[in-house]
């Protein structure tokens, strides 16, 4: 097992099939960064992108480009309606946090049943084939949806960083995350804001939908499982770090499926479980490097200074 | 609220016991012969728990249209919904035995099966199991009978046309990490290496796995001649899916619940030589599935989903029916233990779709295998054994 054709090939397929959970991970964290809430109810968005691009494809007959943007809509209609109705009216009442995670949860769960009793609970997939092309490039099988499926994820995830970075839109969402009140009183409308990170939240679990519904079988539970996966992921790369959530998403993708080597397939699954477990425990505040600690240290000292002068 | 819309006691009587009367009740009339039948009909196992329930729905309407069981005596199965959970299927085989007191209840799924013998047991109620192939359920105690061949009998022979016929001396296996996956590769193993066969690689995957690489990579590296998938219905168009991909061109067989039109719709060309078990004729062999096939075509616009397991689905109505005819012949109270002597005494069915059935002492049941291949996109029948 330990040649290199093997190594490459596994390393390669790991990369590609992490395309999808980077892009839940970054929402997942995202929201978690800017409305501060543990966001549970991304997985209802995510059955709901899903069916309706199965919907459109498999019953309606239309193009994936149409099906896509058809889950796009309903995942922003949806997005909307939990940030409007949902956390804006628990931020009002100041909710506590668990509040908020039963409520995410009720969403969810929610959305699959209905689900469920709309399109049933046998496992489906947006295209009536899911086998695809593959080219050998250098004895490693390339599949037609690999690529793509990288080029979104790193396509995505450019857009988004771009974003924060460079749009006044994305500074105000990133003002928002750092001090709410603060923000409003220069002026941001933390409203929107609230309202923009839900809305691109749901854009980015729609496409890693749309990438998982193509390769593998859905049913309305499936989300659960993937949600999983991008809360371990957001833990372990630093709540607050959408960076390090997508850094942490990709490693842990590459430790589950390079498990294989050293493990039996059957406890790649627990893998999970087990580093869910280690990240809490151990790292509850994400892994970090020292240099970066340092910073954070530092960063965290600076605002209690500041308080200290004021008092 | 208007005179004619109001709900008298006696109106509401008179409509529940009008929705309460059996199936067919307007063909066959008196005191129902009552049966109970456990499957999944929702959660993830629907696609295939609704189709048989049909089925069974159909035989139990057949047979009360042509008079019913005896002196127009319809029979009555009540149809509980188990999503293929054990849990659940704990519930309901309570239903059944504390509850409605049935002599008999219908059920499937392995993993239910299981859940479910020991209240059968304990209550002395027949629980007659229809699919689940897993080897063990023969050996789940007095009262669990099984009128479905088990995972041993189709295994080895498929294995027997694979080393004989084909020249296949080199074998893999792929396996999911559950009841059915664990018995049938093991039943695989042991068959492929008594025949004379080599068994080079082993390998199992956790059973919410979306993603089989690894496992499939280490199959690869074994060079097998051939690569047996002992998985789940949903899952095995996935691993055959990602096995194509990663290069593995080799010949893939698999169990009878592979056996249907999904699986060659989900992969196109990438499903064409794969080899399946079957248990049941299909429409060239008899006059009867063949009208079957075309009920479901005509009433359903389809193929059943698992036509072999509907098969047997429609036959056990008729087997249930033929015990009780014995028992009421032989003047028996209706109790289960009474069933289960009658059953055995009669231990030889007639059965519309499956022909005939011997229910052997041991628990188990030998029919013919049919060996099914994808060619040219749909399933051909390429050999009879046993």
């Amino acid at each position: 097992m330990f040649e290199w054709p093997v190594i490459s090939q596994i390393l390669w397929t790991s990369l590609a099939t992490t395309s999808f959970y980077v892009l839940f991970t970054a929402a997942f964290a995202l929201v978690l960064k800017v409305n501060r809430f543990f966001n549970f109810a991304q997985g209802g968005v995510m059955t709901a992108a899903f069916y309706t691009a199965y919907a459109a494809v498999q019953m309606a007959h239309l193009p994936g480009w149409a099906a896509f943007g058809l889950a796009l809509l309903v995942s922003a209609l949806l997005s909307t309606i939990i940030e409007l109705f949902g956390f804006a009216t628990l931020r009002a009442k100041h909710a506590s946090v668990l509040f908020g995670f039963i409520f995410t949860l009720m969403i969810a769960q929610f959305v699959a049943y209905t689900a469920a009793l709309l399109f049933g609970t046998w496992t489906v997939t947006i295209f009536p084939s899911m086998f695809y092309p593959v080219t050998l490039v250098g004895g490693v099988a390339v599949s037609g949806w690999d690529v793509p499926a990288i080029g979104s994820a790193i396509g995505c995830l450019t857009v988004l960083f771009g974003f924060l970075r460079f749009a006044p839109w994305g500074q105000s969402m990133l003002a928002v995350a750092d001090n709410p009140d603060l923000a409003g009183l220069y002026g941001i409308k933390t409203k929107w804001a609230y309202l923009m990170a839900m809305l691109i939240a749901g854009a980015l679990v729609t496409v890693g939908m749309f990438l998982y519904g193509s390769r593998a079988q859905v049913q309305p539970m499936t989300s659960f499982d993937l949600m999983l996966f991008a809360v371990v992921a957001t833990i372990l790369g630093g709540i607050g770090s959408i960076g390090g959530a997508a850094v942490a998403a990709v490693m842990l993708g590459l430790v589950q499926n390079a498990s294989i080597l050293v493990i039996p397939s059957q406890w790649q699954g627990f893998l999970v479980y087990a580093v869910l477990f280690v990240a809490i425990v151990f790292f509850p505040r994400g892994v970090r490097l020292p240099e970066r600690r340092a910073r954070a240290d530092a960063t965290r000292q600076a605002p209690s200074n500041t308080s200290e002068q004021e008092g | 609220m208007t005179s004619q819309f109001r709900l008298s006691r006696r109106s509401l009587l008179a409509g529940a016991s009008a929705a309460a009367l059996p199936m067919g009740s307007l063909h066959a009339a008196g005191t129902p012969f009552r049966f109970g039948l456990t499957l999944p009909l929702s959660g993830p196992q629907a696609l295939y728990g609704s189709d048989q329930i049909l089925a069974a729905q159909w035989a139990v309407a057949d047979i009360n249209k042509a008079g019913g069981v005896v002196d127009g005596r319809p029979l009555d199965m009540l149809v509980l919904d188990t999503q293929a959970d054990p849990q659940i299927g704990i519930q309901m085989a309570n239903r059944v035995v504390n509850a409605e007191h049935l002599p008999v209840f219908v059920t499937a799924w392995s993993a239910v099966v299981k859940a479910q013998a020991p209240i059968a047991n304990d209550s002395k109620t027949v629980a007659l199991v229809v699919g689940a192939n897993s080897p063990n359920v023969a050996k789940l105690g007095d009262y669990v009978y099984t009128t479905y061949p088990l995972a041993d009998v189709d295994l080895t022979a498929l294995v027997e046309y694979l080393y004989q016929k084909m020249g296949k001396r080199r074998a893999a296996v792929l396996f999911v990490n559950d009841e059915t996956g664990v018995a049938g590769a093991q039943i695989y193993r042991d068959a492929f290496k008594k025949i004379g066969g080599t068994i080079v690689a082993s390998e199992t995957y956790d059973n919410k796995a979306t993603d089989f690489t690894g496992a499939i990579l280490k199959v690869r590296a074994s060079n097998p001649d051939t690569i047996h998938i002992q998985s789940q219905v949903s899952d095995t168009p996935q691993i055959v899916a990602q096995m194509r991909q990663l290069g593995l061109n080799q010949l893939v067989t698999s169990y009878a619940a592979i056996y249907n039109p999904e699986f060659i719709k989900a992969l196109g060309a990438a499903a064409e030589g794969v080899i399946v078990t079957s248990l049941a004729p299909d429409a060239k062999d008899s006059p009867k599935v063949a009208a079957y096939v075309a009920r479901w075509m005509k009433e359903k616009g389809r193929a059943p989903n698992g036509l072999p397991y509907t098969q047997y689905l429609y036959d056990t109505p008729y087997l249930v029916a033929d015990v009780f005819r014995a028992m009421n012949k032989a003047g028996m109270a209706m109790t289960g233990e009474n069933f289960r002597t009658a059953m055995m005494k009669v231990h030889s069915f007639e059965l519309p779709l499956t022909g005939r059935t011997n229910l052997l002492a041991t628990h188990e049941v030998k029919k013919p295998v049919y060996l099914m291949q994808v060619q040219k996109g749909a399933w051909v029948k390429i050999a009879t054994m046993g």
